[in-house]
């Protein structure tokens, strides 16, 4: 029965602002812009809208201030800031979408804004004690999600021969998609010689294995179904939606570093969907780091244990191939918007109107969020009315 | 020793509370402790005020300090001042309690020579940049 509710809401507009590494713009200035553009997008006006929701862990805008910004008239019905990041950033339009089946708002925007590179850059320390859990990791340099994702992707070398030519036919495969992307930051093309010789970050990571810092934002816009078939662009519906927090949230006590959230979520996404990896065109997936794209993808089933290379380098994972996967580069090469980036993309690809990068009759896209213990998975189709 | 670009050349300190006090002040002992239930046994990192299996008092206990290096990662670039890169830092399964786990430096070894599966213990040595006193790992010898 919720599987049938939520296929009843669609995103309707999408919107974005440049993605740079220097906005010298305001979080609240970029949301308004990419809301707009949503708006404007689905033919839809401010006052239409009754429903906002902003997302962040860092920098981001209040979501009632984004609402007032871009110029809604009375009270919204429903605002929500949530803090949370790509362990969130799947489940935020199905929030939208519960909230119109719950009849709290009639039309939600929501919104990821960040000045993620010019700003706050994730991993920064400020000057104080650190408290909570780690103050036991971080006194020793144990700080930021690349190095917790370092330690699983070496334990998975040593469990699967996982490889670094694998995690960089990863990088490579993003970065050649992302060449077709006018928005993308990094477009210039990558190979082997050159992914092998860049800096190691925290190793087994090197710079190209983590996302690229941007500043943007992206704003998507959320209707019923019926509603979004009398405005401007092909619906796109929002399916079923699965995530999987823990146990915990420590990647430390994290029972198996080779696997994540993914292989809790995966079984009951493909029962839920009565999917199979073979129906899914678009696999738009979190990749903060190459590794989390090569697990999310071995958990999801696209293949067994430690094939993540062959499939890349076999060109499974691109045109042609079995899935398309991050079709835009993702956080890797277009930018990293937090994963909203991620459904914007799906529903480009799905309304056939991703231009040089379109994959070819596109009809089902895969959209994760969230890397190591926490994530979500949300199947988006096109309307087949 | 390192200093980063504002010229801090320590580590953060942590800032403890009624939960992590007693880790540190078994450090300042030269002892290593973790979170222990008193009704049931289970050994829980980070501490708990209550045990998650049975809600039971915890208290800090002292473990032996063994365990075998689960996963680890070479620091090239630096995330806090107070130490030369490269440098390991190794995720350890600690031999109380399957699934146990403690992230330290492991020092005295060249980051090349280390491996997952190998054996190590731990030492309490001083943090730089004050007073607390922490584990790091050694590869054990026997």
């Amino acid at each position: 029965m919720p599987v049938t509710a939520l296929a009843r809401t669609a995103v309707a507009g999408i919107g974005r602002t440049a993605f740079t590494r220097k906005s010298g713009r305001t979080t609240l200035a970029m949301a308004v812009e990419a809301a707009r553009a949503a708006l404007d997008d689905a033919g839809l006006a401010a006052r239409d809208v009754d429903g906002i929701i902003g997302y962040g862990i860092n920098d981001t805008a209040m979501a009632q201030d984004v609402a007032f910004a871009m110029g809604t008239d009375g009270p919204l019905s429903y605002a929500q800031d949530i803090f949370g990041g790509g362990n969130i950033a799947a489940a935020i339009p199905p929030m939208a979408a519960s909230a119109i089946q719950t009849g709290s708002a009639d039309v939600v925007v929501v919104f990821r804004s960040m000045n993620g590179r010019s700003g706050k850059r994730f991993g920064q320390l400020g000057g104080a004690g650190i408290d909570g859990p780690m103050q036991f990791n971080v006194p020793h340099g144990y700080a930021v999600a690349t190095q917790f994702a370092a330690m699983w992707a070496r334990r998975h070398q040593e469990t699967y021969g996982s490889t670094s030519e694998d995690l960089g036919a990863i990088a490579i495969t993003q970065r050649t998609h992302a060449s077709a992307n006018e928005h993308a930051i990094a477009r210039e093309p990558l190979d082997l010689p050159t992914y092998l010789a860049s800096r190691w970050i925290t190793e087994p990571l090197r710079i190209y294995d983590c996302a690229y810092e941007a500043d943007g934002a992206v704003a998507l816009v959320i209707t019923a179904l019926e509603r979004a078939r009398d405005l401007r662009q092909p619906p796109v519906l929002i399916g079923t939606s699965v995530d999987a927090y823990g146990p915990g949230s420590s990647w430390d006590q994290w029972h198996d570093m080779t696997r994540m959230w993914s292989s809790h979520a995966a079984p009951r996404f493909w029962s839920k969907t009565g999917l199979s990896p073979t129906d899914v065109d678009v696999a738009c997936i979190y990749d903060c780091y190459t590794y989390t794209v090569m697990t999310v993808l071995e958990d999801f089933g696209f293949y067994p244990k430690g094939q993540a290379g062959e499939f890349f380098r076999g060109g499974h994972a691109t045109y042609g191939g079995e899935v398309v996967v991050n079709p835009h580069g993702g956080l890797l090469s277009e930018g990293y918007l937090h994963g909203l980036n991620h459904p914007y993309e799906a529903v480009l690809q799905l309304r056939g109107q991703a231009g040089a990068r379109q994959v070819s009759g596109a009809r089902t896209a895969l959209v994760t969020g969230g890397a190591g213990p926490y994530g979500g998975a949300v199947l988006y189709t096109a309307d087949e009315r | 020793m390192s200093s980063d670009a504002a010229g801090v050349s320590a580590p953060p300190q942590p800032s403890t509370d009624s939960e992590t006090e007693g880790f540190w002040q078994a450090t300042e002992k030269d002892e290593f402790a973790l979170c222990h239930c008193q009704n049931c046994g289970l050994w829980i990192h980070p501490p708990l005020e209550r045990c998650r299996r049975c809600a039971g008092p915890t208290a800090f206990d002292t473990v032996s300090g063994a365990g075998t290096i689960a996963s680890y990662i070479v620091i090239r670039h630096p995330t806090v001042a107070g130490y030369e890169v490269p440098y390991p830092i190794t995720l350890v399964e600690l031999d109380e309690q399957v699934g146990l786990r403690f992230v330290s430096r492991l020092v005295g070894t060249d980051p090349e020579e280390v491996r997952i599966g190998q054996r190590v213990q731990a030492e309490i040595v001083g943090l730089p940049g004050g007073t607390y006193r922490i584990p790091v790992f050694r590869l054990s010898t026997r």
